[in-house]
């Protein structure tokens, strides 16, 4: 009999409560996972200015957060996602700083597979919405994460604001930025979010998935095509050698 | 002192059960707060403007205020009001246990995840979707098939569908469980119509 569900070899997704909590709903799923055999993922996002307060001490809680999701909760891999209390996003100035330090942090001193997730404010089918995208990419790859896990676009609560645009300049930047000098990939952040941190106060919404592709035969317009190569241009004027 | 062995799901909760009472808000307001200045303050760190820090200083000093937090602090169970605590040896127990390789999705479709280390040359895995966005029912197929089509994706992340047969997926109804079904249904078909049927998610 052919089931809906997941196989072995897909993610099962356990969350974390903020900060270092959890909830008897995530054991027993849990339990049963485990007994199970499934690959597991661990989902956590800190807040950076909630209850952890500055970025130091956020990350530090990031890190013990990371390291809980394997020796407490059997965790296959981790989702990270540090999140800004105010922007309710993943690719602010902070967020960033955090997700790069504590990724760096875990990778030197253990062989643990680690994720992040993106929750980019300005919604598709805008350059601010790809540059916040590929910013994290850079950060990720350059800090050793394994997966990066996206993109929530329009901080991920606006109904059909998201699109697989956002997903390929998230995977292209990766592929640029893979390999690069960290030190080269410090600057090509400061200068990309430079430009659209700005854009914080009031992001662009973005177009709905129907307004970004044809519905029937899935291929994005030439509006967002242009979009998607002037974000190219920005990302390899900032020094980021991007190909596609 | 030597860990018995890496901790199980089972033997968390029976740490929990027997675990220190605590104030929900105890915890959130002055335990975690209190302990993380005091942990950034012995380590020193200060991360400047620096977004992937380059100095092995500042790396395995977060790394080891982070590994004294989990152990000293250890973690609340929001339901049972209670604290448990992990030792050092447990942890690294608990590590060692995890698998260092998985393979996510089945057949040519898989991508294999291991570690890269630094910024290796091999880039990381894609995992492209939707991120637990809400998507509408009518186009969920078409939303996730255009991320496994994107040749630079490995793997995929639902979206929420937001409603089965107009209802809203509201929780602890039927209509969240159905929608869920609904949504591994249709990312089923997503990976097909992008001819990578085993694709993982």
């Amino acid at each position: 009999m052919v089931h809906a569900g997941h196989r072995v070899t897909d993610a099962h997704e356990c969350s974390q409560l903020n900060e270092l909590k959890v909830d008897m709903v995530g054991l027993n799923m849990l339990a049963g996972w485990t007994t199970n055999g499934d690959t597991i993922m661990i989902e956590q996002m800190p807040i950076f200015g909630g209850y952890t307060g500055g970025l130091e001490e956020t990350a530090i809680s990031d890190v013990a957060t990371t390291l809980g999701s394997f020796a407490l909760f059997s965790g296959n891999f981790h989702l990270d996602g540090p999140i800004h209390i105010r922007w309710n996003v993943t690719t602010a100035k902070e967020t960033l700083q955090v997700a790069g330090h504590v990724a760096a942090a875990v990778d030197a001193n253990t062989d643990l597979l680690l994720a992040n997730q993106y929750y980019p404010g300005a919604g598709p089918c805008t350059e601010m919405c790809l540059l916040e995208t590929a910013t994290q990419a850079v950060t990720d790859t350059g800090s050793g994460r394994e997966m990066l896990s996206g993109s929530a676009a329009a901080k991920g609560v606006v109904q059909d604001k998201t699109t697989g645009m956002e997903a390929r300049i998230m995977g292209e930047a990766a592929r640029a930025a893979a390999g690069m000098k960290i030190s080269d990939l410090n600057e090509i952040i400061g200068k990309v979010l430079s430009i659209y941190e700005k854009g914080f106060v009031s992001p662009p919404q973005g177009k709905s998935f129907r307004e970004c592709y044809d519905v029937k035969t899935v291929k994005p317009t030439a509006e967002y095509l242009a979009v998607y190569d002037g974000a190219l241009k920005t990302l390899r004027d900032c020094g980021l050698d991007i190909k596609h | 002192m030597a860990a018995t062995r890496p901790l199980t799901i089972g033997d968390v909760y029976d740490r929990f059960v027997k675990g220190k009472k605590v104030a929900e808000s105890d915890w959130d307001y002055t335990i975690l707060p209190t302990k993380l200045t005091e942990l950034k303050e012995k380590y020193k760190l200060n991360f400047g403007n620096k977004f992937i820090p380059e100095d092995k200083q500042t790396i395995n000093n977060l790394f080891a205020a982070g590994l004294e937090m989990l152990v000293e602090t250890g973690y609340y169970c929001t339901d049972l009001g209670r604290v448990m605590n992990v030792t050092e040896e447990e942890v690294w127990e608990g590590i060692k246990k995890t698998p260092t390789k998985l393979i996510m999705g089945e057949g040519r479709d898989i991508a294999r995840f291991y570690p890269r280390h630094g910024n290796s040359p091999v880039k990381p895995i894609i995992q492209g979707g939707p991120t637990g966005s809400p998507i509408s029912e009518d186009i969920f197929t078409q939303v996730m098939q255009s991320y496994a089509q994107e040749g630079i994706v490995d793997t995929l992340v639902n979206g929420v569908m937001t409603t089965y047969e107009g209802h809203p997926a509201k929780t602890n109804t039927p209509y969240e469980i159905y929608a869920t079904m609904s949504e591994l249904r249709a990312v089923k078909e997503a990976r097909v119509r992008a001819g990578r049927p085993g694709m993982g998610v």
